[in-house]
This record gives C-alpha cells, sequence and structure tokens, in this order.
C-alpha cells in the first residue's frame, strides 16, 4: 500500500460522505479572511506611498549642485523610470522701477511627476496644469504680486530676458515642507534659463532631479544612486521630505500591519480548532485501522497526507476567495477609499498561503502524532487515548513556527512582541480562568435548574475541551475587540493630533516694534491669540574655534546649513512637541549664559555633540555659544520649531525679528492684503493649500483603514463562526441522548444558551482584559499617544462576546436540537 | 482435534494487570490455550470477566503483563509494534460488537479499506465479492447510519473475512443485535468460517452461540477454564 495515494483515496471518500467538509470550510475561511486583509492592506500602503509622492512631485528626488551626469539619466532609462529637472535659485525680480529677491524654479516637461500643480489665470479660476509655462511666461505666486502690487498680464524681467505674468501658481505639489520658503515664488521654463543670463559659474544653483515609477525599481534606483556618490541625505523620498506625512504613513503602516496580525491571530484559532476536530473525528478511525493492520507510521502518514492535500486545498480557495473578496469590495466601494488602488503585489497571496499551510501544519502534526498513538485497544475501551509527551514538544513547535510568521509579518519586532507577547499571556490566563471555572462550577451546578444544571454539567464533563474552546473564543474576542474598540481609541488619539484650527498661515520678517500692533491686529480679525516667537539670523563662524566654511562641507544638508543664515530663538522652558534626547535644559539662572539646544539631526549633519563651543554672526558682532542638550523635534505639529535655541536673556540687544502662525478660516482670506497693507515688510506664508493636501491625503489614509479594520472584523467573525462550527460534532451525540432519554427541546435550548452563554462571558471578559492591556501597550510604547480605557470595551466584551457566543454557538447546534432524534443518534455512531 | 498438528494460536501463562484506583488489578489470570486451524472456539463469560481484554491479548492488540502468545507460530513478544500490525494485515481479522465502521466511508469503501491497507489486488472486485457474500451488495454505496445495526454488522462480516484470514477474532458480534438478526449473523460468521476455512475465536455471553463453536471455553474472573462437551 502506498500510504499517500491512501491519504488522498480516503480523503476523498470522506469529502463525499460530507465529514470533513466543515474542515475544509474553517481553512477556507481563515485562508480567505488573511489573505483578504493582507491584500487589501498591502494595496493601501502602497496607495499611501503614492499619494504621498504627490507632496513632493515624484517618488524620489535627487538634490545634485551640477545637472544628472549622462550615466544616472542611462540607468533611469532601464529602469523605466520618468524622470525630470528642476533648477532652483534665488535671483532678483525687476518690476518697473522695483526689485524683489525670489525663489525660482525653471522646470522641464513632465513636471511634477506626481500630484498637480494649480495655476490660475485670470478670472477663470484654478486649473491643473503640467509642465513649464509657455517661453517667455511665468507664473508667480499671490506673494509676488502683493508685494511687486503687480497683476496677472503685466511685464517683469529675470536677468536679460523680459516674461509676462501669465498665471498665479495656486498650488506647488513640493513646494509645502516646513523649512521656511521666505521668497516668493517665480515659476518658468527651463529653456529660457539661457535666455536669462542667470546661470554662471558660481552662482547657487540647486538641481532637483525628480524621478517617478514602479516601487521596486525605484527602490532599485535609489540604491544604485547610493552605490554611484550619491550622499542618502541626497535623496528625498515623502518619508524624509514631510515627516508630518511620515509620521501618518508609519502609523498607516502600523494599523494595517495590527489588522492583518490579528487576522493571522483569528485565522490561527480557526485553523487549530479545524485541525483539532479533525483529529477528534478520526480517532475511532485510527483504532480502527491499528486494528486493520496499519501500522504506525502508515497511518501518520496517511494522516499527514490527508492535512497537506486539506491544507493545500484550502489553502489555494481561500486565497483566490479572500482575492476576489477584496477586490470586489475595491470595486463595490471605490468612493470610500478615494483612491486609485495599485494591484496587490504577490506578498499577500504568498503570505496568506504560506500562513494558512504553516498553520496547519503547525497544529495539524501534533493531532497526526496523536493519531499515529492511538492504541488499537480504544477498539474496545473509548476513554483510552492520553497525550503522549512528545505532542506537546510538537505543539511548542507549533507556536515557534507561528511566532517566527508573525515577525516575519509584521515588519516590526515591537508590535509582534506585543501582538504575541498579550497573546501568550491571554492564553495563559484564559486556560487559568477555564480550569478554575470547571471546577467552581462542578461545585455549584447543584443550585441550578435542570437546563442550567445540563449546560454548565457539558462544559465540566467535557473539561479539557472546555479549556481548548475558553482559550480560543477568548482571544478570538480579544482579536475582534483590538480591531474594534481599542482601535478606534488609537485611532481617536491620533486624530486629536491634527485639529482643525492646525495654522495654516505664518507670518515672518516681523520687527520687534511691530509686535504690539501685529497681535492687536490679528485679534481684531479673529486670527485667534497667537504666540509671536522671537528670532535672531546668524551666520554660524566657527565650530570649537575652527572657522567654518560652506566648502568644508560636501554637497547636502550641512552644506546647506552652512551657507544660509540660522534662525536662533530662545525659550524659557522645552517645547510640548520637543523631547530631550540628551543633555540638560536650561535652570533660571543661566538664562544669560553661552548656551545652545540643538535638534538632533542638526547636530548630526555638522557633527557637533554635547560641550562643543559655536560661534555665531550677526552683522559685525560675535558671540559663543556651548552646546548644552540635543532636542527631538516634532516636525507634525504645524508650528514653529527651530534647529536652535538659546536662553531667554542671551540674545538681549541684537537685532531680531519675529515669527508666528496662526489659523486664518477661510471666509476671511481678505485680511492678508489688510496686513500686508498695514505691514508691508512683514510675508505671509500661506500653507493652507498644502495644509489641505496634507489632511485630505491623512484623511483618505483614515478612511481606508476603517475600512480594512471593518473587512478584517467581517473576516475575523466569519473565522470565528467557522471556529464555533466545529464544535457542533461534539454535542451532537450528547444532544441525541438527551433526546432520546426524553429532553425537551426547550431544556436542551436552555441548557445550550447557558453552555455557551457561560462560555462566552468567561471568554468575553479575559479577551476584554487581554485587548484593553495589548492597547494600552500599543498607544503606550509604539503609537506614542494616550490611551484613555474605556467602558466600551468592557460592556463589548461582556455583552458582545458573551451575548454573541451564546447566540452563535447555539445556533451551531441547533439544527441537531430540530432534527428528528432517531437520525442524531444513528449520525452520531 | 489433531494431536501431531501445530497451533495456530497458542498462549503460555497470560496474565493482564491494571493499575486501578485500590492497587493493582488482575483482569486476565493465567491463561493457557491451544487454538488449531479450521476450529471454532467460544470464550463464554459474564460481563467483565475479561473476555474481551483476552481476546485483545490474543490478537496482539493489547500487550500482556506475563506470559506469550504466538499467532501462527510468531512469538508476538518478539515482534515491535509494526510487526503485530503486518501479521495483523494478513492474518487476522475482526468482528466487534458495536460494529466499528469507519461512519465517513460507505459500506463498500469499508470493506475496500483492510484490501486496500493490505495492498492486495483487484481490491475493489473482492469488495464487491463479499458483500455480496453477506447479501448486501445492493447497499454498496450507503453509509453506515443509513444501515441497520444487523446490517452494519453483516458489512463487518464482509470487511473481517475479505482479506482471507487465517484466524478471525470475534467480539459478541451479536451482542447489539436482536434474537433474529444475531441469529442471521451467526450464521454468516460460521457459514463462511467453514467456507473459508477460518479459524474463529469468538468471546460471548450467551451460552447458545458458544453453543454453535466446535469447541467452548469459560470464563471467570479472568480465569479460563475448558467447557467439556
Ligand atoms: N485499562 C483498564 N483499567 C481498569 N480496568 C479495566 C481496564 N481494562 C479492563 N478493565 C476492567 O477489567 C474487567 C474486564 O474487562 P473486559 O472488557 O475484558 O470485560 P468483558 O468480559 O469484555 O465484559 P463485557 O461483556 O461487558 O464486554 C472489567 O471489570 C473492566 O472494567
Ligand atoms: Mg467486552
Amino acid at each position: 500500500m502506498n500510504p499517500w495515494f491512501m491519504a488522498w483515496r480516503m480523503l476523498r471518500r470522506e469529502w463525499r460522505s460530507g465529514e470533513i467538509r466543515i474542515v475544509l470550510l474553517a481553512l477556507i475561511v481563515a485562508t480567505a479572511g488573511l489573505v483578504s486583509v493582507t491584500a487589501l492592506g498591502d494595496r493601501l500602503d502602497q496607495a499611501f506611498e503614492k499619494q504621498g509622492s504627490a507632496l513632493i512631485a515624484a517618488d524620489l528626488v535627487v538634490r545634485l549642485p551640477n545637472p544628472p551626469p549622462d550615466n544616472f539619466i542611462a540607468r533611469a532609462g532601464r529602469r523605466r523610470l520618468a524622470h525630470t529637472l528642476a533648477t532652483n535659485f534665488r535671483s532678483v525680480v525687476l518690476y518697473e522701477d522695483q526689485t524683489l529677491l525670489t525663489d525660482v524654479k525653471a522646470v522641464r516637461p513632465g513636471y511634477p511627476l506626481r500630484g498637480e500643480l494649480s495655476v490660475s489665470v485670470g478670472a477663470g479660476g484654478s486649473r491643473t496644469v503640467s509642465g513649464p509655462p509657455r517661453r517667455g511666461e511665468v507664473w508667480v505666486d499671490t506673494q509676488l504680486l502683493a508685494r511687486l502690487g503687480t497683476t496677472v498680464g503685466r511685464g517683469v524681467k529675470l536677468g536679460r530676458k523680459a516674461f509676462t505674468i501669465a498665471g498665479v501658481i495656486t498650488l506647488e505639489p513640493d513646494r509645502g515642507g516646513m523649512g521656511f520658503a521666505l521668497a516668493p515664488r517665480v515659476m518658468m521654463n527651463e529653456a529660457d534659463l539661457e535666455a536669462t543670463g542667470l546661470i554662471a559659474p558660481g552662482s547657487h544653483v540647486h538641481y532637483r532631479w525628480m524621478l517617478a515609477g514602479a516601487t521596486r525599481e525605484v527602490g532599485a534606483m535609489r540604491q544604485w544612486l547610493q552605490e554611484h556618490g550619491v550622499a542618502e541625505g541626497e535623496l528625498e523620498d515623502v518619508r524624509n521630505a514631510r515627516p508630518r506625512f511620515r509620521v501618518a504613513l508609519d502609523r498607516g503602516a502600523r494599523f494595517l500591519s495590527l489588522a492583518a496580525l490579528v487576522s493571522v491571530l483569528l485565522s490561527g484559532i480557526a485553523i487549530s480548532r479545524a485541525t483539532q476536530y479533525y483529529a477528534r473525528r478520526h480517532w475511532d478511525h485510527a483504532a480502527i485501522m491499528r486494528c486493520l493492520g496499519a501500522t504506525q507510521s502508515e497511518i501518520a502518514r496517511i494522516y499527514l497526507g490527508q492535512l497537506v492535500v486539506l491544507s493545500l486545498v484550502g489553502g489555494l480557495l481561500g486565497a483566490g476567495l479572500g482575492y476576489v473578496a477584496q477586490q470586489a469590495l475595491v470595486w463595490i466601494l471605490p468612493a470610500m477609499v478615494g483612491v486609485d488602488l495599485p494591484l496587490p503585489s504577490y506578498k499577500p497571496l504568498l503570505v496568506g498561503l504560506s500562513a494558512s499551510l504553516l498553520a496547519v501544519l503547525g497544529f495539524g502534526l501534533p493531532a497526526v502524532a496523536r493519531l499515529r498513538d492511538v492504541p488499537a485497544m480504544r477498539v474496545f475501551r473509548r476513554d483510552i487515548g492520553a497525550v503522549p509527551p512528545r505532542v506537546r514538544v510538537l505543539y511548542g513547535v507549533a507556536a515557534l513556527v507561528i511566532t517566527g510568521f508573525v515577525f516575519w509579518l509584521a515588519d516590526e519586532a515591537e508590535l509582534a512582541l506585543w501582538i504575541l507577547g498579550g497573546t501568550a499571556a491571554t492564553l495563559l490566563l484564559l486556560a487559568l480562568a477555564a480550569v478554575t471555572m470547571i471546577k467552581a462550577l462542578s461545585r455549584w451546578r447543584g443550585g441550578l435548574g435542570a437546563s442550567w444544571r445540563f449546560g454548565v454539567g457539558s462544559l465540566v464533563r467535557r473539561g479539557s475541551s472546555t479549556v481548548a474552546q475558553t482559550v480560543a473564543l477568548g482571544i478570538g474576542v480579544m482579536g475582534l475587540l483590538l480591531l474594534t474598540v481599542v482601535r478606534t481609541e488609537l485611532f481617536n488619539a491620533w486624530d486629536d493630533r491634527l485639529p482643525p484650527e492646525t495654522p495654516n498661515h505664518f507670518l515672518v520678517n516681523i520687527q520687534s516694534n511691530q509686535v504690539a500692533d501685529l497681535e492687536r491686529f490679528l485679534e481684531r480679525n479673529g486670527a485667534g491669540v497667537a504666540r509671536l516667537t522671537p528670532l535672531v539670523r546668524a551666520r554660524l563662524a566657527a565650530i570649537d574655534g575652527r572657522p567654518v566654511e560652506p566648502d568644508d562641507y560636501e554637497v547636502g544638508f550641512a552644506r546647506r546649513m552652512v551657507e544660509r543664515a540660522a534662525n536662533l530663538s530662545w525659550l524659557e522652558v522645552l517645547p510640548d512637541d520637543n523631547k530631550l534626547v540628551a543633555g540638560q535644559w536650561w535652570e533660571p539662572g543661566q538664562w544669560d549664559k553661552g548656551l545652545v539646544s540643538v535638534e538632533q539631526d542638526y547636530a548630526a549633519a555638522l557633527g557637533l555633540s554635547i560641550g562643543d563651543v559655536l560661534t555665531y554672526r550677526v552683522a559685525d558682532r560675535t558671540f559663543d555659544v556651548r552646546v548644552v542638550n540635543l532636542r527631538e523635534v516634532s516636525w507634525d505639529s504645524f508650528s514653529p520649531n527651530f534647529f536652535l535655541i538659546v536662553p531667554p536673556d542671551l540674545l538681549d540687544g541684537f537685532p531680531q525679528s519675529h515669527i508666528t502662525s496662526f489659523h486664518l478660516p477661510a471666509e476671511r482670506g481678505d485680511m492678508i492684503a489688510r496686513l500686508i497693507d498695514q505691514f508691508p515688510n512683514v510675508t505671509d506664508i500661506d500653507i493652507e493649500a498644502v495644509l489641505r493636501q496634507v489632511m485630505r491625503l491623512m484623511d483618505r489614509v483614515n478612511w481606508s483603514l476603517q475600512f480594512i479594520f471593518i473587512f478584517a472584523l467581517l473576516a475575523g467573525a466569519l473565522v470565528l463562526i467557522a471556529a464555533v462550527q466545529t464544535t457542533r460534532a461534539e454535542r451532537r451525540r450528547e444532544i441525541a441522548v438527551l433526546r432520546a432519554l426524553g429532553a425537551q427541546k426547550r431544556q436542551l435550548r436552555l441548557g445550550l444558551l447557558s453552555e455557551f452563554a457561560a462560555l462566552g462571558v468567561l471568554s468575553g471578559l479575559l479577551g476584554a482584559v487581554a485587548a484593553g492591556l495589548i492597547g494600552w501597550g500599543l498607544a503606550q510604547f509604539l503609537f506614542d499617544i494616550p490611551y484613555r480605557w474605556s467602558a466600551g470595551l468592557w460592556v463589548i466584551g461582556l455583552l458582545g462576546g458573551g451575548a454573541g457566543i451564546a447566540v452563535l454557538g447555539y445556533l451551531a447546534s441547533r439544527p441537531d436540537i430540530e432534527a428528528p432524534a432517531w437520525r442524531l443518534l444513528r449520525q452520531s455512531e | 482435534m489433531k494431536v501431531n498438528e501445530r497451533p495456530i494460536v497458542r498462549a503460555e501463562g497470560l496474565v493482564k494487570q491494571v493499575d486501578g484506583p485500590s492497587g493493582p488489578l488482575t483482569i486476565v489470570n493465567d491463561v493457557s490455550l491451544q487454538v488449531f486451524s479450521s476450529e471454532s472456539v467460544a470464550i463464554i463469560g459474564v460481563s467483565g470477566s475479561g473476555k474481551s481484554t483476552l481476546l485483545a491479548l490474543l490478537a496482539g492488540l493489547d500487550i500482556a503483563t506475563e506470559g506469550i502468545v504466538w499467532l501462527n507460530g510468531q512469538c508476538l513478544d518478539a515482534l515491535d509494534e509494526d510487526g503485530r500490525a503486518l501479521i495483523r494485515a494478513r492474518q487476522v481479522g475482526f468482528v466487534f460488537q458495536s460494529f466499528q465502521l469507519l461512519p465517513g466511508l460507505s459500506a463498500l469503501e469499508n470493506v475496500l479499506l483492510p484490501l486496500e491497507l493490505a495492498g492486495r489486488d483487484r481490491a475493489d472486485d473482492r469488495a464487491r465479492e463479499f458483500l455480496d457474500d453477506v447479501g448486501l451488495l445492493n447497499r454498496a454505496g450507503h453509509y453506515p447510519s443509513q444501515l441497520s445495526g444487523g446490517e452494519q454488522q453483516r458489512v463487518a462480516i464482509a470487511r473481517a473475512f475479505a482479506v482471507e484470514p487465517s484466524i478471525l477474532f470475534a467480539d459478541e458480534p451479536t451482542g447489539n443485535l436482536d434474537n433474529e438478526t444475531g441469529g442471521r449473523v451467526a450464521d454468516l460468521l460460521f457459514r463462511l468460517n467453514r467456507e473459508k476455512g477460518t479459524t474463529l475465536i469468538l468471546v460471548t455471553h450467551d451460552p447458545a452461540l458458544g453453543g454453535r463453536c466446535t469447541r467452548a471455553m469459560s470464563i471467570s474472573d479472568g480465569r479460563l477454564s475448558e467447557i467439556e462437551g
């Protein structure tokens, strides 16, 4: 006999008889849930990245001191990447007899590669354009018009060439960012560059080479560029260019990870229940086959073969179904996501399939080992079949396999640790509680009514099975609660961080003698109380006595920092959105001392550490400050933040200006014109458009996450239902016998309900405790947000878990109560 | 009984002890016996006397605390579990009180199972033949839950004879059946036993059934004694 062939034959036969359909169904549902959630997550993840790319107008931007060399361009072509070049420099614009320093950007066809550029021409409103202005024309921002007092259609001169202002830029995708763009914008066609005569050796020109294409190709290009002399810091993608959005992306990715991990857990439960059910159903088979002369290894191979076939078929069908399900959802509800979803990569299919296979083998091998060890004597005495010790070892292996798998899936060890640790603790807790409950119930049973006695009695009678079930259901409730209540908690806390009154305007260049007037102006105009922050613009002259020149640094962040004047601000206390990472903040007694607090990335770029002495120059005066601490700055707070902060009294007497940010409601847009009228030297930076863009993207991320969680929840509930279904067979015989003994249907129903209610309350309660603890841990240590314990968790856990499981379990076994007793008795033989 | 012939089943000083709540319990106590080819032997005893236990020991399903069993000259003690399984596959058939058909397999598939496990060729034809022998070919596609008790036991008998074992062990084969059905099942068992030349070892509490065997022994409290008749 060939055991593998035998396995296949027996499987086919048992399939026909309907015996193992529930097992396969559970496997399919488990895999489908897992695959659909991970596939959707993968698509959202990709979509987020693409959406984020709109914020820098490309997938990858390379900052270069010169236009890209030919080999760069050839390589981009080979990787099928779209690319374009933007040339940035500062130049004076001439209008009638006025001059204005502007940020000029010369672009080529193709710009922007991602996102959209909106330009308003005349009264026609904004339209989305791509590519450069026509030759001889420029687009400018409102600031330039206001400062020069000109309008669209007039002429300006840039270098040696005259241009016509053809439109006003209302949204420039890659303008945002929190580095202060102090000068007004002029956008021109690269083809006109030559004629201006502005690009000469020695002029400060920055090139931004923009690339876009498939995620994998962009990644490969990035690596190639680094291998070919481009420093890490010169490569910009949405993650490092837009910290605010990076945070959103990372949190989004984490939520997706969370959803996927919980799906793994729920699927794992269903699979473990299914294999357990499968094994139980085959104990008698194994014993009989032993009597018929099958050797233990043959039996092991037969059942192993069956499991492998079952898991392959279940895995493949489930993966297909999951794929179709998420695709159907994306078709049905495109408006909900609001994002064009890229097709999922092969990864989720692979993940789903391998997870399902691993789980089936992980849980199935111990089951097969038990089947292999079922003694033939079971045909005489049904009580035989204790767990031999090596099965425990195999369960350990299963746990290890699944642990490794979760780590692989999570990308992030901490998240995996919390989920796994929480699950392991919950498992123990649940097992302990179940054992205790069984002990307690067996003592109190006497005081209950007949139906309750029967229901509760079944729990006690099926001791080990009850424990297994409580554990499975408890973990299931925990997973579902993580997906609903806890997730909402985390989500709300996250949303709180971008309130509607987030500042959308920055005012810079405010002179000291204007502070009082401006504050009054803002207050009168309903812009709220704005905090005016003073700053001194100073140039870094020396570090530890060594003079500093831009040429000491290679191109890049450090060089740009040295090239331009730094903004130093002063504060008494550390702002809320900053965090000390090294050193000490100053005491009131040190307020006039030469100390400085440095942002950590800035310090790293310039190679600064605590104790270094920096010399700054303002006009013809210099002063020294010693680095006393390093700070981490939360750039996503949209309020002014500084690389350098000094104690409050140090810079008294230096020429200073102020900046502020405030929220201007849309309906008060006219205020800015009056403001500039009254304070002509003050520059207004309108980040409303950028902010709106970011908020819209974050809204989409939020929506999409809600969507996937609802989906994961449904999938999880289905998976749990499949798990509960497998308990039906265990009860069938008992119900049949009781029916035969004259039990009323009503009594049986009550009995079943009470049994599942007891199970449900216990697993609901413990599931809620576990979900709360895991949620707290995630909030505290991973998401970095405050966590509020909610009553909802308990209410939903207890009521939802208790009632839900009672109803589910009852419904699963109901057909057995309703069916004629004689048929049941036969089926349960 | 031919004295010079070698017994097909032989047991010497069999003892089975198990750990009970109040110390060790002896279920089978110093049993020795010899059964010769084509004999039919009944072991008769009341419930709890140790019949099933003894049967399991003789068939090599269980291991004795003391004593030795030979099947077809093979000493079971000298074999490991796989070796004993091989003997069961080739030479031993079983019929149980509670039928022990696999619920997920149809009648025909149940009969096929031992044939396939033993790797016999023409398994399907054989299985049909034997199912026909017990008069159930028309029910070949039915599942155990769709058959009556007597029918199930007939399927079980077909399954037991299908591999043409040299020894057949039957544990209360009619215990779950009414008199008339039990009688017909017993007829079937003895007919096949005669036709196929199988050695039959049958345990029962029913002296009438025992009386149909060529030889009868009685067991009480685990001790075996020959009934002269
Ligand atoms: N593993 C065991 N542990 C404890 N007691 C056992 C064990 N196996 C058998 N017994 C006991 O030994 C006695 C004999 O059991 P056995 O099953 O052989 O009886 P039997 O003669 O077949 O009875 P019946 O006619 O009811 O089937 C019984 O009292 C039984 O409870
Ligand atoms: Mg018995």
